[in-house]
């Protein structure tokens, strides 16, 4: 408990003096966590809605993967990513392994996945009969899908909030392609990794602190939406 | 149409409007089986027309078909037309009732201006007009229902196909619904194409009736006229006729109206079931002939007593030495 408090000690005035390694990681993350996201929301979202509602050939393969690919460790995502992009590699050529391109990309590939599963789960849990009745009355493939999400909100902000828990916190990938280089490729949690293991526990904690603030505030925004439930309004416009 | 047994002289022909929607010989198969089967019929401007078939007939593919949602496997559906059909389901969008029957509009391909008059208007003509502004997973089944409605009237088809629009609604809800429905539905430039599960239904809607059993159209007339003259005896028992009997080498088949109790009645038999009613006892009676079901007073015959009856009506048909004579039992 006593090396907790003096951990702590240590550790708060690094957050409240505003240390500038703690807000350039700071800022790093959350500049990860909102372009890896979206670049996972922006893939994702429509593989999602396709195999929601799609009835074509391989689906049912596509979403078995979309379901793996939640439990893929992400060490294994590093991995892979790894042999692709070394020099020599198909990818090697973008020379971008220890960079901090390399970093928004993994996170984007881990987060996939959840946007993916879950929202296909959110449409397949919407009762078939409002879809069939727009697509009745002359609605497009386009009005369908917008119709379909915006039922389905409750659960495509759950696979948001999945994705940004990825990105904010998952560390095994970026690892492994961005090398954890100091002050440069590290995320908050990365950063606080790399402290524990050079024995600095007391960055390791004000990092930390500063993780699990954000992600309170960020996915309590998310879900303080997502349980609005009716209250919200997402303004897609309908075209006629 | 011609096919189709018509209960009577030119019953089975259509009143004299447009002909908006017809189809001939429509087959639809679905899971490696016909559950459509040749099918013909026309759809005039201004009639109402009601298609009633007991569960799994096909009503609801063959309006699917004559959409075009689904491929036939035989026959030609032509549409002179833009086609509408509200599906069984009312399910509506997690918004208000207002801009549920927008949404629908937008679908139908209404330009913006003029979408939220016109489903004002539709609700109006629903008497839902005050539900405007309510959410829609507040709004009771009927109300629903009325909204539903609402939002494929708004469209404006020229062709009006209605799967089961009554389906789920308590007693009071659906008779508020029925009442209202026939002068919203009847347009002279519209035809109207409405699955029912009951026969009340019909009578209170239609201009005309279909049958269907078996993926097949077996009788069309105005809806009195088959009931009262139904073409074979599926199509009677279907209606309603419960009772059979023979006579004079004839099958009769008999509804409980056209059964009355009288000492003086031609037929005697026994009471074999009594059922309570609302205002009476329904009485199933077994004769020599065969079986038949009236309606009597409460308190009167008991089972196993002796009773005569007469026949105030029925239907007949020519006796087929395999068809049982007695049902019910």
């Amino acid at each position: 408990m006593r090396l907790i408090v003096d951990e702590l000690r240590v550790a708060l005035p690094l957050i409240f003096h505003g240390d500038p390694y703690l807000l350039s990681t700071l800022w790093f993350t959350v500049q990860v966590a909102a372009i890896s996201t979206a670049a996972a929301c922006a893939i994702g979202v429509p593989l999602g809605l396709a195999l929601g509602l799609g009835r074509f050939r391989g689906r049912r393969t596509l979403h078995w993967l979309a379901n793996a690919g939640l439990a893929v460790p992400p060490v294994l995502v590093g991995l892979w990513l790894f042999l692709l992009l070394t020099p020599g590699s198909v990818l090697g050529g973008l020379g971008l392994l220890a960079t901090r391109r390399v970093v928004f990309i993994a996170q984007a590939v881990l987060a996939v996945p959840y946007v993916v599963a879950l929202t296909a789960a959110a449409i397949q849990g919407l009762g078939g009969g409002l879809l069939s009745q727009a697509r009745a009355l002359g609605a497009g493939r386009r009005q369908v899908s917008l119709l379909a999400l915006r039922e389905a909100r409750v659960g495509v902000i759950a696979a948001v909030i999945a994705a940004l828990g990825a990105t904010l916190s998952e560390v095994g990938a970026i690892i492994i392609v961005g090398g954890n280089v100091y002050g440069y490729n590290q995320t908050l949690a990365s950063g606080a990794l790399y402290e524990a293991q050079a024995a600095r526990y007391a960055d390791a904690v004000a990092l930390g602190i500063v993780l699990s603030v954000l992600i309170l505030v960020l996915l309590g925004t998310l879900g303080a939406v997502q349980h609005r439930g009716r209250g919200i309004r997402l303004r897609f416009r309908w075209t006629g | 149409m011609s096919d189709v047994p018509a209960a009577a002289g030119p019953v089975g022909e259509p009143a004299g409007g447009r002909t908006l929607l017809s189809c001939d010989g429509l087959t639809v198969r679905r899971d490696g089986r016909e559950v459509v089967r040749g099918v013909g019929l026309q759809l005039r401007a201004g009639e109402i027309v009601a298609l009633l078939g007991p569960n799994g007939a096909g009503k609801s593919t063959l309006l699917e078909a004559l959409v075009g949602a689904l491929s036939t496997t035989a026959g030609r559906v032509e549409r002179g037309g833009r086609i509408a059909i509200a599906l069984q389901t009312s399910e509506l969008a997690r918004r208000t009732v207002l801009a549920n029957v927008v949404l629908a509009l937008a679908w139908w391909g209404v330009p913006r201006a003029q979408r939220a008059p016109r489903a004002l208007q539709a609700l109006r003509s629903l008497g839902a007009e005050h539900l405007a502004d309510r959410q829609a997973g507040a709004l009771s089944g009927g109300e629903r229902r009325r909204v539903h409605l609402a939002r494929i009237l708004a469209a404006q088809p020229d062709v009006l196909l209605l799967d089961e629009p009554f389906a789920g609604l308590d007693a009071q809800a659906r008779a508020s619904l029925l009442e209202d429905a026939p002068a919203v539905l009847r347009s002279p430039e519209r035809a109207t194409l409405v699955v029912v599960h009951d026969r009340s239904e019909a009578w209170a809607l239609a201009d005309r009736l279909l049958i269907m059993i078996d993926g097949e159209l077996v009788a069309a007339g105005p809806p009195r006229a088959v009931v009262e003259r139904p073409p074979t005896p599926a199509v009677a028992r279907f209606l309603g006729y419960d009772g059979s009997l023979r006579d004079a080498g004839m099958l009769v088949l008999t509804r409980p109206a056209d059964v009355v109790l009288d000492p003086d009645g031609r037929l005697a038999g026994t009471v074999t079931r009594l059922t309570g009613l609302e205002d009476g006892t329904r009485l199933q009676i077994r004769l020599e002939s065969g079986l038949v079901y009236a309606v009597g007073p409460v308190g009167g015959a008991g089972i196993g007593e002796p009773v005569r009856v007469s026949l105030r009506g029925g239907v007949r048909f020519p006796a087929i030495e395999d068809e049982p004579a007695a049902s019910g039992e």
